[in-house]
């Protein structure tokens, strides 16, 4: 009996250790076949990328690509760092973080030269810049391990805020002087919507700027197939360039697989984003393009902030590498 | 001690202690070697390093606070939120399970109603639990009263309903009124019952709790709190270390119920004689 109960432990920790180690390698893929995996459910903040597949941007390019819709928490980062996802999108702190930690993922197009992040709250209390409303009494919401939270604190007096987790938006509906995190670009859209007068404050113009919705690849796939990732940005690009001139037929597209947004709703977010995405940046460099001095200056803060123990060089971290 | 309970002692305490030994041994020696990234499975060095008074940790975001100290308010913090859910679940689950043991019809209208608060997933409702009480320490007394109720109403209602058929017909024969019978027979009778209750619901207590702070907790006041934070950090050796003392202190409240139980019963219960 003993020995079966013994027989029976090792397979299973067998299996599980086996687990463990299929995590860690790299999965086998053909050439064209690709996963891209996003950060959120579909919204315009993604329209290009379904974009690309709705002209048929990946079909001209011989990519056969499947965007994996994601949610709260998807760790998309950690996904295209284990081999999970061939290509991702996550923030660029998160990028430069991870390449902190030794993990080797780099980024190919930023789809927002203006971080969307902002903090939303009723119009009522008239407060009129970020500083009135983080150095005033009142309630905020945020996710308290997020990055821009230590820039506020390092940067204002956040003495006399209460600050509680971010759970979704119900008690902001219902307090008077409650402030939440939010993307500029649907959640104040929304509240409108619902009736509600908000004013909303951008952590951009606070100094904190990573670049947003980054699609990054890992290191390794960048080097062993350069010709795949050309043709995924290329792609990628000819998507955006799409959308920004047209966006009504994808955001179609989008709403079946995101039904919680209305056509309005969509229409209204894609107008929104324009001027995020759209810089005098990109004018001159292209669409998703980045700079080395912006990665510089992100890394800059996150050492500063201690949210990152060592220097990470600035090209390293996308690709093709700019000169300043 | 004598030899005879330092034998038992022993023969208790050494095997479970032995795999533990070995569990961690195991896990170290796997990510030292390198077959699992330490980013996935934090080595138990990394998690025991957590608790070493150190310098300033960028996690606590304080010049004076360093993550031991951090961690030791936080599981102070969640204490006083689930030891309240549970003395909470302990009040109100007994005058339930008292009622519901008075009558046949009372028990089987309400009853199936208690069943809800077993199934209920309270990691759905807490945003609700926040409408309601606001953010803070009520929202996780609520959390850990819904999470740790049930078992004390079934187990104690379990216990209440056995009481020998006998004994309750020599209490009648005597003339004791309904209350006399309640407090001189089916408690005594049933708080072997209750206690099993009473232990299952300790560890379910700060479950709850823990799910409470996550929607309702700021900052780094609990271990639900530091969780959250540690999380979006990618601190997994954090998150281990919290996971970690949030176990102790369910089992520190097994524990005292298990002592209460020897002190209540080991006079003239069976379950407790040794």
């Amino acid at each position: 009996m003993t020995k079966y109960v013994l027989l029976i432990l090792t397979v299973l920790t067998g299996v599980a250790l086996s687990g463990f180690a299929c995590g860690h390698a790299e999965t086998a893929t053909t050439n064209d076949k690709v996963r891209l995996a996003l950060n959120w459910k579909p919204e315009p903040q993604f329209g290009g990328f379904y974009a690309a597949e709705l002209i048929g941007a990946f079909k001209q390019h011989n990519l056969d690509v499947e965007i994996l819709p994601g949610g709260s928490g998807t760790p998309t980062v950690q996904m295209v760092d284990n081999g999970r996802a061939e290509f991702g999108i996550v923030s660029a702190d998160e990028l430069v973080k991870l390449r902190a930690k030794g993990g080797d993922v780099v980024a190919l197009f930023a789809v927002f030269q203006t971080n969307p992040q902002a903090i939303m709250t009723h119009e009522a209390r008239g407060l009129k810049s970020l500083k009135d409303l983080l150095e005033s009494p009142g309630t905020v919401a945020w996710q308290a391990g997020l990055p821009y939270v230590t820039h506020f604190k390092r940067n204002f007096d956040l003495a006399k805020l209460r600050q509680v987790p971010y759970t979704g938006g119900l008690p902001f509906l219902t307090s008077p002087d409650f402030a939440q995190q939010c993307f500029v670009i649907s959640e104040p859209i929304l509240a409108r919507q619902q009736g509600h007068q908000v004013a909303t404050f951008l952590i951009a113009d606070s100094g904190y700027n990573p670049y947003t919705t980054v699609v990054i690849t890992k290191g390794s796939t960048l080097r062993d197939k350069p010709a795949l990732v050309a043709a995924m940005t290329k792609s990628i690009l000819a998507g955006w360039t799409a959308y920004l001139a047209d966006p009504a037929p994808t955001n179609d597209v989008m709403r079946k697989l995101n039904p919680t947004m209305d056509a309005r709703t969509f229409a209204e977010s894609a107008a929104a984003q324009i001027p995020l995405i759209r810089t005098e940046e990109t004018a001159q460099n292209g669409l998703g393009s980045m700079t080395t001095t912006r990665w510089k200056t992100l890394i800059d803060q996150l050492k500063t902030y201690r949210e990152i123990d060592q220097d990470i060089d600035p090209a390293s971290c996308f690709h093709p590498a700019s000169t300043p | 001690m004598s030899s005879g309970r330092l034998r038992r002692l022993l023969t208790t305490v050494l095997p479970p202690l032995l795999v533990l030994v070995f569990v961690v041994a195991g896990v170290e020696w796997i990510v030292a070697r390198g077959w699992v990234a330490e980013r996935l499975l934090p080595r138990p060095s990394t998690v025991l390093r957590v608790f070493v008074p150190s310098s300033p940790d960028p996690l606590t975001l304080s010049d004076q606070l360093d993550l031991r100290r951090t961690l030791l308010w936080a599981t102070w913090g969640t204490a006083k939120g689930a030891v309240l859910g549970f003395l909470l679940s302990v009040a109100v689950g007994t005058v339930v399970a008292v009622l519901l043991s008075s009558n046949r019809w009372v028990r089987r209208a309400f009853y199936p109603y208690a069943v809800f608060f077993q199934t209920v997933p309270i990691i759905a409702i807490a945003p609700l639990l926040v409408i309601w009480f606001d953010f803070g320490l009520p929202v996780v007394i609520a959390a850990s009263f819904i999470a740790s109720v049930f078992p004390v109403i079934a187990n104690t209602l379990t216990g209440l309903l056995g009481t020998d058929l006998a004994l309750r017909e020599m209490f009648r024969l005597y003339g004791a009124g309904p209350l006399a019978t309640i407090w001189k027979l089916r408690l005594p009778h049933a708080l072997p019952s209750m206690l099993t209750g009473y232990r299952i619901a300790g560890g379910l207590a700060v479950i709850g709790a823990i799910v409470g702070e996550f929607v309702s907790s700021g900052g780094l006041s609990s271990l639900g709190a530091v969780i959250d934070t540690a999380r979006t950090q990618l601190r997994t050796d954090v998150v281990f270390a919290a996971v970690l003392l949030a176990s102790l202190l369910g089992l520190a409240i097994f524990a005292t119920i298990n002592a209460l139980g020897t002190l209540l019963l080991h006079r003239w219960h069976a379950s407790e004689q040794p």
